[in-house]
């Protein structure tokens, strides 16, 4: 007889992990798992690219075992990863791109809120088992099902912390405006999950500010950083305002809308501006989907290029933070819709 | 087999089976190449360099030039077999 084989070191010399113990999907778990969906075990939930290997909701709880979740998040696991397979997102693209981006998964309803799903102080973990365990139960998929591993078939330069797992819920307790589910046209009683290829989180401080204007100016500098494809192409963006931020905002008279418009108008950077820095590029700006004249150097290009490019929610908890997450330039529209619990 | 084992294989599922490479031209000359320009910046730059030189080096009878809808995306199907139809061999351009 050999040497007894330990699971957990067997699933890390498999490339079947994200470096990290897994949980080993017995028969029994995943039965356990499965009970935490209607749905049946065999139904399929699309190919899952480059490697387009099937999934399934039985393959789905597998993966949702490994990376420790409860049975009750699986429906946001299957929601997640079919908003995923939405062709507009392009997720064969992030699979094997250079880029680091990850979907950013902001879930609306009262289902996330029953699971546990956080969107407060610490949002982006760690510490919050829901969080922690349905973004990497999608990121497990990625690479089991999808072949996206790193220095095989995803050529990202640097990977990215959110590649591990990337799911937040909106602070609607602490938010003053609708979430961002019904400014989308979504009720409130409806289960939405919005996915968005981005960057991680980039914070930003202001503990300064008594009033939206200089507030938002700051922030709306933030989004315009050169070399984030926001100021290079058609780019998708994600602000998560602070609480204390959001209040700001609200006590100036601002709405949720007002917020959103003043972002699009004041985000962006002035082709001399652009031309001064590394990735401008002739031809790139003549590929925006707006007029911009490269020849004029005070022509303004906005870091949004279509205000619905722009997701802004209320997120985090109280303190003068925000957080920022610039998108990926690879043709990635944002996704937003319904799950079934 | 990973069932004996007491736990389910996580990549059952995954598609397995293997793709022949298609049969190679010995030579070039005569045939139809087809170029492929991916969308990014100067891939037609480097791929009007490699026409010219297929031609001229190689003999290559006819270039069919086409170009992707987006780098990042795959070439439509009708795309693929428009191509694979016409030509003899396809050289894919990466721009950037």
């Amino acid at each position: 007889m050999g040497a007894p084989v330990d699971e957990f070191e067997f699933f890390l010399e498999k490339p079947w992990s994200d470096g990290l113990p897994v949980v080993i999907p017995t028969r029994e778990r995943v039965e356990r798992m499965l009970a935490g969906t209607r749905r049946d075990p065999e139904e399929v939930i699309g190919e899952v690219p480059p490697l387009l290997g099937e999934a399934t909701v039985r393959s789905v709880a597998v993966h949702a075992v490994m990376a420790g979740c409860r049975p009750e998040y699986l429906p946001v696991v299957l929601g997640g990863l079919e908003a995923m397979l939405v062709e507009e997102l392009n997720l064969n693209g992030v699979q094997a791109t250079m880029h680091g981006a990850a979907p950013l998964m902001i879930v609306n309803g009262p289902y996330a809120k029953r699971i546990g799903l956080h969107g407060g102080g610490g949002c982006f973990g760690p510490g919050f088992r829901a969080n922690a365990t349905i973004g990497r139960a999608i990121r497990l998929i990625l690479m089991n099902l999808g072949g996206g591993i790193p220095r095989v078939s995803s050529m990202t330069v640097f990977g990215l912390p959110a590649r591990y797992t990337y799911c937040i819920a909106e602070n609607v307790e602490e938010s003053p405006w609708e979430p961002l589910s019904v400014s989308r046209g979504f009720s409130p009683q409806e289960d939405v999950i919005t996915v968005v290829m981005c960057e991680g989180p980039r914070l930003f401080f202001d503990d300064v500010s008594d009033e939206p204007g200089r507030l938002l100016a700051g922030i709306a500098e933030s989004m315009s950083s050169p070399g984030s494809w926001n100021m290079h192409a058609r780019t998708d963006l994600a602000v998560a305002l602070g609480p204390q931020h959001a209040a700001l905002c609200a006590r100036g008279g601002l709405s949720r809308g007002d917020v959103h418009r003043r972002l699009c108008e004041l985000a962006g950077r002035r082709v001399g501006e652009l031309k001064r820095t590394g990735n401008w590029r002739r031809e790139r700006a003549l590929a925006f989907p707006i007029p911009v004249d490269p020849d004029d150097d005070d022509c303004f290009v906005p870091a949004v290029k279509d205000p619905a490019d722009l997701h802004l929610i209320v997120a985090g908890g109280w303190g003068p933070i925000s957080a920022l997450m610039h998108g990926w330039s690879g043709g990635s529209r944002a996704v937003a819709r319904t799950y079934e619990v | 087999m990973a069932e004996d084992l007491g736990f389910i294989d996580p990549t059952a599922g995954a598609r397995r089976e293997a793709v022949p490479l298609a049969p190679r031209p010995e030579a070039l000359s005569g045939k139809t190449v087809g170029l492929l320009d991916n969308t990014k910046e100067q891939a037609d730059v480097i791929l009007r360099a490699v026409g010219d030189a297929l031609r001229e080096r190689h003999g290559v009878r006819e270039l069919v030039i086409r170009r992707k809808e987006h780098y990042s995306k795959p070439a439509p199907q009708a795309l693929i077999e428009e191509m694979a139809s016409l030509c003899d061999a396809v050289v894919c351009a990466l721009g950037g």
